[in-house]
């Protein structure tokens, strides 16, 4: 809400020091969201007093003025203002004068004559946007005066951001009262009471509340033979200060009063009321109404209506109809202020869309009392402003009591101990009171609290120790730090998983990354996934922000090669990223989705060549192993890899599953070229994703030592020559199988195809190390064991010992 | 005796300058073996002595053992040059550019709000406070209703969701984890939950998803002053012990009181969060007494303490996943 701080203090006495009131008011919850001047400072600029005009010998549009500053010689100013006139008073910027954008007026030759500044126009002094002319003031005004002295003052409007719950501070009587609280002063209202005639309001028209519960109170007032017309400049300056619209001066009093007292009225031309009868009640089902912003709008049984004899004619709370609008020609005028249920309206205004200042204070609840005051001020408004005769009394009906603000019992030991500190009751029941909640002290100590009709948000003992601190000032309130029983600290398993599996990750040379948990389903078919695949059951959202963020993640890997193919875009040699996160996966109707832990990780080479590494580099899935088998072994899990089935995203030559036991952990392979293309990545390009849940399932068990030998260890080299096809893994296990207990570890540590190799054979070379734990190994022992390998290799495999 | 004399003379000449010209330890092996071994030319000379009478015998000996002492560590020093040479050779023959980087692969990185988190989650471990997880698609009743967000409440509005085909939201904060951690169990509690969180809310200043941290703590006798001294404690351990903080009141369904927190940063108000005493409503649902406990929360938002931390001028850089940006932080 927009305050302009010149009309709050003809409300109530604001302290001197601007700052003070601000920063108070802002611990106190009403937060200053900003802070503006309604123009900016003019003291340089003055009045100046047009003696001459006359056409510039040399251009025609430009005219040659003759300026008077109430004493000296007078300026010579060229004008290009098509309404500059001799006689006029003006405001001129002399040279050196700086305007409010920044500009310095110089003395400056214009097509030969020499002009000593200028005179401006509204928008160069930062006074409105027109540019038709330059502004012509007053023409009392004094020559040789500031202009600061002919202007309205220049005031200080502030944004003030208000909670959902604090209905009565929108407006400028709560925001008043607030400051009554903390500062102290008495409240200065407007009068209220019109002049009134003879005929009574309840002979002008009929009001019925058919749905009570909807509507709490209706009044009604009516003034005759208004004339329609442009409020005054005071008006409109109020309103736009405020940041409303001027329409015409009976919907302007209209907001004016919604501004003062917080309470939306509406006028109706009553004229155009058929039968001059109001109802109030719920709308039937398909009923229409043609709403003042001119939309046509359907409504159903929930929404509450005003309606004529015909049918509604004003959303109750929302906004009124076209139909009943008080327009130029409207001479007589029902005024409507009520209470109407705020959920009721609430829910209205949401299904419809239509956010109106009306449906924004009934929300969040108006003052029930305060509702005949509303209309009675607006009607001694139309009276002064639009020559209105106000009709006797006021048509007032009564629905369901409105919420009423009930008793609290306070306990002051307990508000104490709530907040830390040492108030007592009676400090307690003075802050109370300043916020207008009546007050007395119980013979047992506790204090008996009556929250003021406004104050629809007390409800608990709670509720009031916010007051209490509020008043007192939360700044005010110690600070200590907790005692009690103090338990080791620990985070669930899951959280730990995620930690470590960042720390082993970082620590193989990646980059962590986080991105969005949307998805696009569209990557499904980019990613090649099968009709059945569980990555397909993906959990929607009903209003995304972007199509393609329309989803949860069913998997990370999207999100990393999107952000792969950003970091080749943006040149990186290689991209090493990876990303902890959850994924998601729909569960049956009404069921949360499950979601799990992943780790996935994308490397991308751009510049195969790197200081220091081998030539030929690797293929750049064996970077992506070789991260991942640090992620596994740091994470104690023992996995095995196999060649990846049914992942039509990756390459069929270059994928692998890892298996921890016959859990399927994930995958890691390179890019199926399709999926590559299909992401705009263009060079070699490896992906993993690991699902960290079964890591979290286990518990950490520490590492069991199998004891080492300090006997003679025998180390014998194998090369063999075997078919592509056959997987090193597969004859590393047949060597363990046939090695006996001696063997104690095997390890490939040379690969080789090509010259010297026959076509469709590799040449793998195997390290074996045997050792005993008891005695040291005959020579005869060790080469028995490999003979015996050799000869089980050949047999299965078919390798030959090159 | 005069004779031997001058031949021993003589061949410890020979024999100084045979040693002198041994270009390596092989070579000069080889000298001594000429001069002092079995069959050289010392013991050649020395069988001549047997002739002489003892007296003098007796000297002769002497003078040839101090030769030969001469000799062997003419022979040492010969053998300590040639090493020292070796040595000096091998060594300028391995010179490296020790400016070069070294092998491996280049050092990984972790998220600014990755450190930020387990930041938070130290300083907080060391108050008791433990880590509690809730899912990132919530119940409407835990993200709101349990909280005590009324029905049709402009409160709702404070928090713009992202509703799930077929029911549920995105968490829109890390508050559910209360509920979730306080249902039916038993306090003292001390807890943190920390994680991501949705609003429909995109912009340059907003990204539809962020982080936050959860604090809450629910004993006898907790107060709004402990909120305090904690928030405290914690602002001066994030950004340093002249870190001022300002509570704000503020409305949240689920505290009362409430507050905004401002921690102070460079000269101007940063908002963090929101906090509170927890309100007995909550407490009622999850079936605690009000009236015997009390507790605190706060939800502090993480995503601005690490764009304030490292300089990052703009959200959507913690989750652009820039190798550029992430490599420096």
């Amino acid at each position: 809400m927009r305050v302009p701080l010149s009309w709050l203090a003809e409300w109530i006495e604001l302290p001197g020091d601007r700052e003070l009131l601000l920063s108070r008011l802002t611990l106190a919850g009403l937060e200053i969201e900003s802070e503006e001047r309604t123009r900016p400072d003019l003291s340089e600029i003055v009045v100046g007093e047009v003696l001459a005009c006359e056409p510039h010998p040399d251009a025609d549009r430009l005219s040659v003025c003759r300026v008077g500053l109430g004493g000296g010689e007078p300026l010579t100013i060229v004008c290009g203002a098509p309404n500059v006139g001799a006689g006029q008073k003006v405001a001129v910027a002399r040279p050196g004068t700086r305007l409010p954008d920044g500009t310095r007026i110089r003395r400056v030759r214009i097509r030969g004559v020499e002009s000593a500044g200028m005179i401006c126009s509204a928008q160069e002094l930062g006074l409105g946007e027109q540019h038709d002319g330059i502004l012509v003031l007053d023409p009392t005004a004094l020559p040789g005066g500031s202009l600061e002295e002919v202007l309205p003052p220049a005031d200080t409007v502030i944004e003030v951001e208000i909670t959902p719950n604090r209905g009565d501070w929108c407006s400028l009587l709560g925001i008043a009262r607030e400051v009554r609280a903390l500062f102290g002063g008495e409240l200065r209202l407007p009068p209220v009471d019109p002049p009134e005639v003879e005929e009574p309001a309840s002979a002008a028209v009929a009001i019925r509340v058919e749905d009570t519960a909807g509507c709490h109170r209706y009044v009604g007032r009516v003034v005759r033979d208004v004339v329609v017309g442009p409020s005054p400049a005071w008006l409109v300056h109020r309103l736009e200060a405020a940041g409303l619209r001027a329409v015409n001066n009976v919907v302007d009093v209209t907001n004016l009063v919604l501004l003062e007292f917080g309470q939306p009225l509406h006028a109706f031309d009553l004229e155009r009321l058929a039968d001059r009868r109001i109802e109030v009640r719920s709308a039937r089902a398909g009923e229409k109404i043609l709403t003042l912003d001119g939309e046509a709008r359907e409504l159903g049984e929930d929404d509450l209506v005003i309606a004529d004899g015909r049918g509604p004619v004003a959303v109750a709370g929302v906004m009124g109809g076209a139909d009943s609008e008080v327009g130029p020609e409207a001479r007589s005028v029902l005024l409507e202020g009520a209470h109407f249920a705020p959920a009721r309206v609430r829910r209205t205004a949401r299904r419809l869309g239509l956010h109106t200042e009306s449906s924004y204070r009934f929300e969040r609840g108006v003052d029930p009392e305060g509702v005949r005051r509303a209309v009675d001020r607006a009607a001694r408004l139309l009276a002064e402003l639009a020559g209105g005769a106000v009709l006797r009394g006021a048509v007032e009906v009564l629905g369901d009591p409105p919420p009423r603000t009930h008793e609290i019992l306070l306990d002051p030991r307990r508000v104490d101990r709530l907040l830390g500190t040492d108030l007592g009751g009676e400090t307690m029941a003075a802050g109370l009171e300043r916020l207008g909640i009546r007050t007395t002290v119980a013979p047992d100590g506790r204090l008996r609290c009556q929250p003021p009709s406004w104050r629809n948000d007390l409800h608990l003992p709670e509720d009031l120790a916010e007051e209490v601190a509020r008043i007192h000032g939360y700044d005010r309130i110690p600070s200590t730090l907790p005692r009690g029983a103090c338990r080791p600290a620990r985070a669930p398993r899951r959280v730990a998983v995620a930690e470590e599996a960042r720390d082993l990750l970082a620590a193989a040379g990646l980059i962590e990354a986080v991105t969005l948990s949307f998805y696009d389903p569209g990557d499904a078919e980019r990613l090649r996934l099968p009709e059945d695949d569980p990555r397909r059951c993906i959990v929607e959202l009903e209003n995304p922000i972007l199509r393609d963020q329309r989803a949860l993640r069913p998997t990370l890997v999207p999100a990393l090669l999107r952000a792969a193919r950003r970091n080749l875009d943006r040149q990186a040699g290689r991209v090493r990223l990876f990303e902890v996160a959850r994924v998601f996966r729909a569960r049956a109707q009404g069921e949360l989705p499950e979601e799990r832990l992943r780790a996935s990780g994308v490397l991308a080479v751009a510049e195969p060549r790197g200081l220091w590494e081998p030539n030929p580099p690797p293929p750049v899935f064996f970077r992506a192993k070789g991260a991942v088998e640090r992620l596994l072994v740091g994470l104690g899990l023992r996995a095995r890899f196999s060649r990846a089935e049914g992942e039509p995203w990756l390459h069929p030559g270059a994928a692998a599953e890892i298996r921890v036991g016959r859990e399927r952990l994930g995958v890691v392979g390179e890019l199926h070229p399709a999926t590559a293309a299909a992401f705009g990545i263009d060079v070699p390009c490896a992906v993993f994703e690991l699902d960290l849940e079964v890591a979290a399932a286990r518990e950490p068990t520490p590492p069991q030592l199998r004891p080492v030998s300090n006997q003679p260890a025998v180390r014998r080299d194998l090369a063999l020559l075997v078919d592509r096809e056959v997987a090193a893994e597969e004859l590393a296990d047949l060597i363990r199988r046939r090695g006996g207990d001696s063997l104690i570890s095997v390890s490939v540590f040379d690969r080789y195809e090509g010259e010297g190799v026959p076509e469709g054979r590799v040449s793998l070379a195997f390290r074996l190390v045997f050792q005993r734990p008891d005695r040291t190994l005959t020579d005869a022992e060790v080469t028995g064991a490999v003979e015996g390998i050799v000869r089980a290799l050949e047999e299965r495999f078919g390798a030959a010992l090159r | 005796m005069v004779e031997l004399a001058g031949e021993l003379e003589a061949l410890e000449a020979e024999a100084r300058q045979e040693i002198s010209a041994a270009a390596d330890p092989q070579a000069l092996a080889e000298v001594r073996a000429r001069f002092l071994g079995r069959k050289g030319s010392l013991r050649g000379l020395l069988r001549g002595i047997g002739s002489l009478p003892p007296e003098e015998r007796a000297r002769a000996g002497e003078a040839a053992n101090r030769v030969k002492d001469r000799i062997e560590a003419l022979v040492r020093e010969r053998r300590e040059a040639l090493r020292r040479e070796a040595e000096a050779r091998s060594l300028a023959g391995h010179r490296l550019d020790v400016t070069l980087p070294g092998a491996g692969p280049a050092p990984g990185h972790l998220h600014p709000l990755t450190r930020l988190m387990r930041d938070v989650t130290r300083f907080f471990h060391g108050l008791g406070f433990s880590v509690e997880d809730g899912p990132e698609v919530e119940t409407e009743y835990h993200n709101f209703e349990a909280l005590n967000f009324p029905p049709d409440h402009p409160a709702w509005d404070l928090q713009d969701t992202f509703f799930v085909r077929g029911g549920h939201v995105l968490r829109t904060h890390t508050s559910p984890v209360q509920i979730r951690v306080m249902t039916g169990r038993e306090p003292p509690f001390r807890f943190l939950a920390l994680g991501r969180v949705y609003r429909h809310d995109s912009d340059p200043t907003h990204s539809p998803m962020f982080h936050q941290v959860e604090g809450f703590l629910v004993d006898d006798g907790v107060s709004f002053a402990d909120l305090k001294g904690v928030l405290f404690a914690f602002a001066r351990h994030l950004f340093g012990d002249d870190t001022g903080v300002r509570f704000r009141a503020h409305y949240f369904p689920f505290t009362e009181p409430s507050a905004e927190i401002d921690f102070s940063w460079r000269g101007a108000w940063l908002e963090v969060g929101g906090c509170g005493m927890i309100h007995p409503n909550v407490l009622r649902e999850c079936g605690l007494d009000p009236e015997r406990y009390q507790g605190f929360a706060f939800g502090l938002g993480l995503d601005r303490i690490a764009m304030v931390r490292h300089g990052i001028p703009h959200i959507g850089l913690l989750f652009d996943a820039d190798q550029r940006v992430l490599e420096q932080l």
